[in-house]
């Protein structure tokens, strides 16, 4: 038994050992890559951490569709990988596309922090890195998103003029210990303590989904049945259904970009049963303009100087909705009618200035649109993001005025 | 009939049916397979970027085997190795003597979190995968309280050296791990490591033969905690930064590591090279996934089945060569 | 053994009513009357009654009649999932593939149910519940046949069913609940929630079916001696298949229950589900190692998990905080289920009666 043991302990070094030799003498193979001449054929890995909700998948869809609308479909070889929510995952993706001698790697990035010696060392070989809506510290990435729009505090402010400057509000957040749910809370604390009056009854977790939100609100209703208002992040569809559910008046409620939630604001029965508020938050649009601009720097057409760049923060008050008649989002629409998409689908993936190439289909299915071709972008595209320190730099600071209000000025005092 | 005149397959058949050998060979398989599809795989870079990926799910994974090998589950890995990579992301101490302390910070509180489990278990007498389910949500909301946002900075040395390579061709992760497996290999000595598979076979007649089983099983823990500690510590090497969630996304791996490499969950069988082996099974079957170019929605798909087929594999081996044992 | 010495000093007169019971096959001693599974439930009915008054002191809403509907509407899915958790557990083993069943039902739910009519037919929910509870047989089989142990087989199957449901629907589930789903979920009769009252429908089926079925009564046999079981013409592979179909089928209707809610299916729907499940099954008295344990017990630990959930979420601490009290009230709930602590209340409790009726 024992000899059994110490052979096995030798085959299992042994295999090892084979391995470690056959590397060292085959030696370090890949190549260095450093200036990038213009290309015929881009390799693009289109990285994901998970799929499975709306958002993700319209994000996914529209760069997959971007990548097959003429010029790029020649231009352009798309890989999407998805890591799940395994950190580890995705940093083994990277090095796997960093060795693969990816020109551009276009992601959502899973945590802001932990990707960052990987991604150095793939800018050190010549991979652009383009994160979208998710940010990463590291310097020589080029973050694209919406997140220093300051969400937070506009709809916060927007809640507060409803309520006059008075009421009990319940808050759902996303995710516990992420960055993202973290600024936008920040933001929206940031205005709420400025009023005496806003007393925040209820704090909890909707994990940006609906149905959790639902949850997570009646249980919150449960405790305190006579709520004002409610600012939510994603999920905000699930929280007027369950106040529908609990039997009680709507309330002014302040959330994201899902289509239910914008029909239930435009819903005349709904708005007179108390119903108001304001339609903000994340776009997956972020995903194709990041795409977009990738391929640009990549063509040597457009020279980025700055690293963070941010997308504008998506408006829509109850009043401002508008239903759209066709496939397409035009004449200024920006909600479909109920039966054409899914409650769930986030409506602020199209975007007629930066992004006129996407429809429907693009964000459904993944399909370029028949006869459109690749737009260049505006000369103005580019917004520079101020610095927000864990969000997108590193050794920075916060700007005194990080949460000033952009969309909405308070109305009441 | 004479036994002398054929040959001796016991040996054969004793090395054929280990479950560490038989994860050894479908690694080498799965390492082959990756170098056909995968130009650059056989380099140095490559081989030590696997390395590096591997390593704390490889020691998690060890942790995770001192429990089973009890018949028991740990569910806090996850909740250990979330709040240790907080705790150094938040305290990051500098240079060499820095980064001991910070791994001896990492093993304490490890085996705290490994003892509260062990007495609750062992002399409490309750079930260990509700005391584990119980301390995972208790670390991971600790957690939360240390750091309640992605963030901090672990200390340089640790994230460099940790992660580089030593003499430009050996891993200084891979150190760590053959330096645990080494102590495994020591403990497997002592009367505890004999004793924890007495235990794990049979509760009744290790204790009727003398050895204390709560103390046994209290150690295990206290030991698959201090592991968690370490894997926990090279997972911030790796991150080099902070996060709550750390630790969630590799509880159901560690657990499909230790099944891989051939440990029962009955307990009393199966070894902790079988789990680290079988943990870099899964990570290189991640690579292999990406480059074979399998549409990403179906990876799952691939992974289930090799984890079910490698099991099938290892149980179809040892059944043949038990039968064959019996005709002999 | 104490009992039969104080009937012991009896023996010389005439045999008593309970040596008339034994003859009869019926044991009525103290000792088995009080089982050690009747106290664990009745156990964590209590500490749910407890948890709901000092809930009071932290929110006087807490309590009211409206409030204990919404938990019950709340701990409705998990306690469907949960029996189906708690009779694998029964068994001995461990159904993993939870989240991703509860994934499937509520995908093929949306998606299949509103395609052929606005209400669906009636068949249609049988028949996506034939679906999830193939995915059971698949987990037997794989346990039964191969030997693969159940936290891998289900593990594995989990993982293989969910990138199924991910490619299928190509990262978007579409459609939406049928009506009968939703009325289920939010219609009222007579002033209580319908879901309520198919909870308690439920629970009652469920409990007879588990504790005084034969069928029922085989899974324990099969839990506590798979061996004596077997020899005792038990057909274990049949028994292992039912069960884990069953468990299968209840995950899928649990997604069915979760898209009538919210009118929609999202892939990770079942996520939140696993771990509860594990945990309401061994709050509730159950054995991990199999044999032991009654589903009202696991009701009992699935309402006292939502109570729990409710009241930390109303407290205004950080997530960290509330996070680490849940973790600790878990931790005390387990200890109620300590093996000492069950024989001094069943003692206590014998004591009391045999003060005052003679043996």
């Amino acid at each position: 038994m024992k000899t059994l043991k110490r052979v096995q302990r030798w085959i299992a070094a042994g295999a090892l050992m084979g391995a470690v030799a056959l590397a060292a003498n085959d030696g370090i193979g890949t190549a260095n890559a450093q200036a990038k001449p213009k290309k015929d054929k881009y390799l693009i890995y289109l990285s994901l951490s998970y799929s499975g909700n709306a958002w993700q998948s319209e994000a996914a869809n529209v760069v997959k569709a971007l990548a097959k609308t003429p010029p790029y479909d020649k231009l352009v070889e798309l890989r999407e990988v998805i890591s799940g929510t395994d950190v580890q995952a995705q940093i083994s993706a990277y090095e796997s596309m960093i060795a693969a001698n990816a020109d551009g790697v276009i992601s959502f990035p899973i945590s802001p922090t932990a990707l960052n010696r990987t991604v150095k060392r793939g800018c050190e070989k010549g991979t652009l890195f383009f994160m979208y809506d998710g940010t990463v510290t590291e310097p020589c990435a080029y973050n694209v998103s919406y997140i220093t729009a300051g969400f937070g505090e506009n709809t916060a402010q927007q809640l507060v003029n409803a309520l006059h400057g008075k009421g009990n509000i319940f808050l759902s957040r996303g995710v516990p210990g992420n960055s993202v749910d973290k600024r936008h809370t920040d933001g929206a604390m940031s205005v709420f303590k400025q009023y005496p009056d806003i007393h925040v009854v209820a704090e909890y977790y909707g994990y940006w989904d609906d149905r959790t939100t639902q949850q997570e609100t009646a249980k919150a209703l449960a405790a305190h049945p006579d709520v004002d208002g409610i600012w939510a992040q994603a999920g905000e569809n699930g929280a007027i259904k369950a106040l529908q559910a609990a039997g009680k008046k709507l309330v002014p409620v302040t959330g994201e970009n899902s289509n239910g939630f914008r029909l239930a604001l435009a819903n005349p029965d709904m708005r007179a049963a108390g119903l108001q508020g304001v339609s903000s938050g994340s776009p997956p649009a972020t995903a194709a303009f990041a795409f977009k601009l990738m391929m640009e720097v990549l063509q040597g057409k457009r020279k980025l100087d700055t690293h963070n760049i941010e997308y504008p923060l998506p408006w829509v008050p109850g009043n401002q909705v508008k239903v759209c008649a066709g496939d397409k989002p035009e004449n200024g629409c920006n909600t479909f009618p109920a039966g054409k998409v899914p409650d769930s689908f986030v409506t602020e993936v199209f975007n007629s200035r930066l992004l006129p190439e996407l429809s429907l289909q693009s964000a459904l299915k993944g399909e370029a649109t028949p006869g459109q071709t690749i737009q260049p972008l505006p000369a103005d595209a580019v917004i520079a993001a101020p610095d927000q320190p864990g969000i997108n730099c590193q050794k920075c600071s916060q700007r005194a005025d990080a949460y000033k209000l952009t969309k909405v000025s308070a109305a009441v005092k | 009939m004479s036994t002398r005149a054929r040959p001796d397959f016991s040996f054969i058949r004793g090395v054929m049916t280990n479950g560490v050998t038989m994860v050894v060979v479908l690694y080498v398989i799965l390492y082959a397979v990756y170098s056909h599809i995968e130009a650059g795989a056989l380099s140095v870079s490559a081989f030590s970027d696997l390395v590096n990926n591997t390593i704390p799910l490889a020691i998690a994974a060890a942790g995770a085997t001192f429990v089973i090998l009890l018949g028991g589950f740990d569910l806090s890995v996850a909740g250990v190795l979330s709040l240790v990579n907080v705790v150094l992301a938040t305290h990051p101490l500098d240079g060499a003597g820095g980064a001991l302390i910070s791994l001896l910070i990492a093993v304490g509180i490890g085996a705290a979190v490994g003892l509260c489990n062990g007495i609750l278990v062992a002399y409490g007498g309750l079930q260990s995968i509700a005391v584990t389910l119980a301390m995972m949500i208790l670390t991971r909301g600790l957690a939360l309280v240390v750091l309640d946002a992605p963030g901090g900075g672990v200390s340089d040395w640790i994230s460099d050296t940790l992660t580089n390579n030593l003499w430009g061709v050996v891993p200084a992760s891979g150190l760590v791990a053959i330096g645990v497996a080494l102590l495994w290999a020591l403990f497997r000595r002592t009367d505890t490591g004999v004793a924890l598979y007495a235990v794990g076979k049979d509760q009744t007649a290790a204790a009727l033969s003398g050895i204390n089983v709560k103390r046994t099983r209290c150690i295990a823990f206290v030991l698959a905690g201090a592991l968690y500690g370490v894997a926990g510590f090279m997972l911030s090497a790796q991150t080099a930064s902070g996060d709550p969630n750390a630790g969630a996304p590799l509880m159901l791996l560690v657990f499909a590591s230790v099944a891989l490499g051939g440990t029962a969950f009955s307990g009393g069988h199966g070894s902790l090279y079988g789990s680290m082996i079988g943990a870099a099974t899964l990570m290189l079957l991640q690579k292999v996934l990406f480059s074979s170019g399998v549409q990403s929605f179906y990876i799952g798909l691939f992974q289930g089945l090799v984890m079910v087929v490698a099991v099938i594999f290892v149980n179809l081996i040892t059944y043949l060569a038990r039968r064959s044992h019996r005709h002999a | 053994m104490l009992n039969s010495k104080a009937s012991g000093t009896n023996s010389n007169a005439q045999p008593g009513p309970a040596a008339d019971n034994l003859a009869r096959g019926e044991d009525t001693r103290g000792a088995v009357k009080w089982q050690r599974e009747t106290v664990s439930a009745a156990g964590v009915f209590v500490v749910c009654i407890a948890a709901l008054f000092l809930s009071r002191l932290i929110n006087p809403e807490f309590g009211s009649l409206h409030q204990l509907q919404t938990i019950l509407t709340l701990a409705s899915f998990l306690i469907v999932v949960s029996y189906g958790q708690g009779l694998t557990v029964l068994i001995g083993g461990l159904d993993l593939s939870i989240p991703s069943v509860i994934t499937l039902g509520g995908v093929l739910t949306a998606a299949w149910m509103s395609t052929l009519a606005p209400g669906g037919a009636w068949w249609q929910i049988p028949a996506i519940l034939a679906v999830c509870a193939a995915v059971g047989v698949v987990n037997a089989l794989g346990i039964t046949l191969f030997r693969i142990p159940a936290f891998i087989m289900t593990l594995a199957s989990g993982i293989i069913v969910y990138s199924l449901c991910l490619g299928v629907t190509g990262g978007t589930p579409g459609g939406a609940a049928p009506a009968s789903l939703v009325t289920l979920m939010s219609g009222r009769v007579a002033g209580l929630p319908l879901v309520n009252l198919f909870v308690v429908v439920f629970c009652v089926i469920a409990a007879f079916v588990q504790s005084r079925t034969s069928f029922g009564q085989r899974l324990y046999a099969m839990g506590s001696n798979a061996v004596a079981a077997r020899i005792a013409g038990i057909r274990i592979n049949v028994m292992t298949v039912s069960t884990y179909a069953l468990s299968a089928a209840f995950a899928g209707f649990t997604g069915m229950m979760l898209v009538g809610y919210s009118n929609g299916a999202t892939l990770r729907m079942g996520d939140p589900y696993l771990l509860p499940s594990i945990a309401a099954v061994v709050i509730g008295g159950s054995s991990i190692l199999g044999g032991r344990g009654t589903f009202a017990g696991t009701i009992g630990g699935a309402i006292l998990l939502t109570i729990f959930d409710m009241v930390i979420t109303s407290l205004g601490l950080a997530q960290g905080w509330r996070t680490m009290i849940s973790g600790g009230l878990i931790l005390a709930a387990i200890l109620l289920q300590h093996e000492g602590a069950l024989d001094w209340v069943r003692s206590i409790v014998r004591r009391r009666r045999s003060t005052t009726t003679r043996i």
